[in-house]
């Protein structure tokens, strides 16, 4: 049942002052005048919840810069997925992007039956301890580099050099052969059904496995097995750590030494990872700590980076397009070779918009994943 | 056994192709369900999984030869998306074999029934019970929100 108080309650939306810092804020709001956090939520409580819901609700990109900025910390990126909960339910229609190829996958992923083939990017040189109790998450970058293999995104590069980084520090890691997506795209889009049975075949496998602890290098799948598993699964007992947080404590007490790397680089907090996470520090950690490495900050870093424009998969819009126009504009600005990002779907989004631009008014800076450059900057190197 | 096949058949050479088979009489099994795009190219590799999704147990991309689409490129950009679809299916561990992308002459009703008939034949006759596991229908529409997210 659609509960409108209890939403209330939870997201302390009543406690909204009506003072506009979320509009100012909102990367969605400045390129689309018609879409207002407040006026969504005024319109939702004027009709009690009932009535159909407002479409431009599909718009929110869930980058969360309206809760940061909100001195009451009302949540507005809950509220947005609640109802979207409801209005999905009610038959809402929805313009997918990509064909709605993700969550196709998602739903498929979701049956009991499914037996993966999906380990067949892994290179012979990485090493896997079968037995040990910790499991490296890989997410859906296999499928990503799949799907978006028409804008040669190469997202598994990034997995690649992260498991390269754990085989260096000796961390013994498994990898499940029959993981699910974990599901966060279906919750932000308020397929709460799809994401339960993603999240209860993940538990079921990791159960099974007897999983202690998991290592992931994506930021959606690190906050929602932290923060959004623990909340639907009962008895989840399974510490989440992300890569970044396993890595850079390695480095500042001396076990970890990256190598060389002459680039110029800008680094891109995905969401996830930065407001929500509140993991900053850590992967300019990693960047510094390589030799040569020159690390320049955009306009909008840290708590106020813009977001790389992109929704869970749906309403993909010239308003995103606009947004990661700007982002791809502030990364061009630091003179920087490489924009850095801890995200495969930061990385997609970024990529897809820099293909899509007709007249070169993009900035075409060459994107790579964090792990990705710190795993090259340990081959061996021409001098030059 | 009642298997479900989807063919998505270009309005162009796929279709005449069925119409041709209809117009002679050809019999091909009454679980094949034709669904007629205005062009293949206009099928991507979401609505071939959603097939999938939906309980197809194997999917035909009926088009044009190569280079003659009616429209310019549909026949390069349906085999794209085809490998694609392939690909992402071998990864899901469904046999890929499920779908397949036929490009044959307008007007060629005897090799669509053929094509057909093989097909069906090849998911019914999977030997080994890792690949002959379907996906088993899911509703479309998710009706009922049992608490608040």
């Amino acid at each position: 049942m659609f509960d409108l108080q209890n939403i209330i309650t939870d997201t302390g939306i009543r406690l909204c002052l009506d003072c506009g810092k979320c509009t100012v804020v909102c990367p969605v709001a400045k390129y689309d005048v018609e879409f207002n956090p407040r006026l969504i939520v005024q319109g939702v409580l004027a009709q009690n919840g009932k009535g159909p819901m407002d479409e431009k609700i599909w718009s929110c990109i869930n980058c969360s810069m309206c809760v940061e900025r909100c001195n009451y910390n009302v949540k507005f990126t809950d509220f947005i997925r609640s109802v979207r909960c409801k209005a999905l339910a009610e038959g809402a229609e929805i313009q997918y992007s990509h064909g709605g190829t993700p969550q196709t996958i998602m739903h498929i992923m979701a049956h009991s039956d499914i037996r993966q083939n999906r380990l067949n990017w892994l290179p012979e040189d990485i090493e896997v301890h079968k037995q040990s109790d910790t499991a490296f998450f890989v997410g859906c970058a296999p499928y990503f580099d799949v799907i978006f293999s028409n804008l040669g995104v190469k997202t598994a590069e990034g997995t690649k050099g992260a498991l390269r980084l754990l085989n260096l520090v000796q961390i013994p890691f498994t990898l499940l052969p029959n993981e699910r997506c974990c599901g966060r795209d279906l919750l932000l889009m308020g397929d709460r059904d799809g994401f339960l049975s993603l999240a209860q075949a993940n538990m079921h496998e990791f159960r099974r496995k007897g999983i202690k602890k998991i290592i992931t290098n994506c930021p959606e799948c690190y906050y929602t097995l932290k923060v959004d598993y623990p909340k639907f699964l009962e008895n989840w007992d399974i510490d989440v750590l992300h890569l970044t947080e396993v890595i850079a404590p390695l480095i500042e007490n001396g076990q970890l030494k990256l190598g060389r790397l002459r680039q110029k680089v800008t680094y891109h907090d995905p969401c996830t990872l930065g407001r929500y996470s509140r993991i900053f520090d850590q992967p300019r950690r990693i960047l510094n700590s390589m030799e040569g490495l020159e690390m320049v900050e955009m306009a909008d870093n840290r708590e106020k980076a813009l977001c790389c424009g992109a929704s869970p998969w749906v309403n993909c819009s010239v308003i995103n397009r606009q947004i990661q126009k700007e982002r791809l504009g502030q990364a061009g600005a630091t003179g920087a070779d490489i924009l850095v990002t801890a995200c495969p779907k930061c990385q997609i989004h970024l990529i897809c918009a820099q293909k899509g631009s007709e007249n070169n008014d993009i900035c075409q800076i060459e994107i790579r994943d964090i792990f990705d450059l710190a795993a090259q900057s340990l081959l061996p190197q021409e001098v030059s | 056994m009642y298997t479900e096949l989807l063919v998505f058949a270009c309005n162009w050479d796929g279709w005449s192709c069925i119409e041709t088979a209809t117009n002679l009489g050809l019999s091909y099994p009454a679980s094949v369900k034709v669904v007629r795009v205005s062009c293949i190219s206009r099928i991507n590799v979401g609505l071939i999984l959603k097939a999938f999704e939906f309980g197809a147990a194997g999917v035909m991309l009926l088009g044009c030869e190569q280079g003659k689409c009616h429209f310019g490129v549909g026949s390069e950009y349906i085999t794209r998306e085809y490998e694609k679809a392939r690909r992402i299916l071998n990864m899901l561990g469904i046999w890929e074999g499920r779908l397949i992308l036929v490009q044959i002459p307008a007007f060629d009703g005897h090799e669509f029934v053929r094509q057909v008939t093989k097909l069906i034949t090849e998911i019914t006759q999977i030997p080994s019970p890792k690949y002959a596991r379907g996906i088993s229908p899911r509703p479309a529409q998710y009706s009922k929100v049992d608490s608040y997210l």
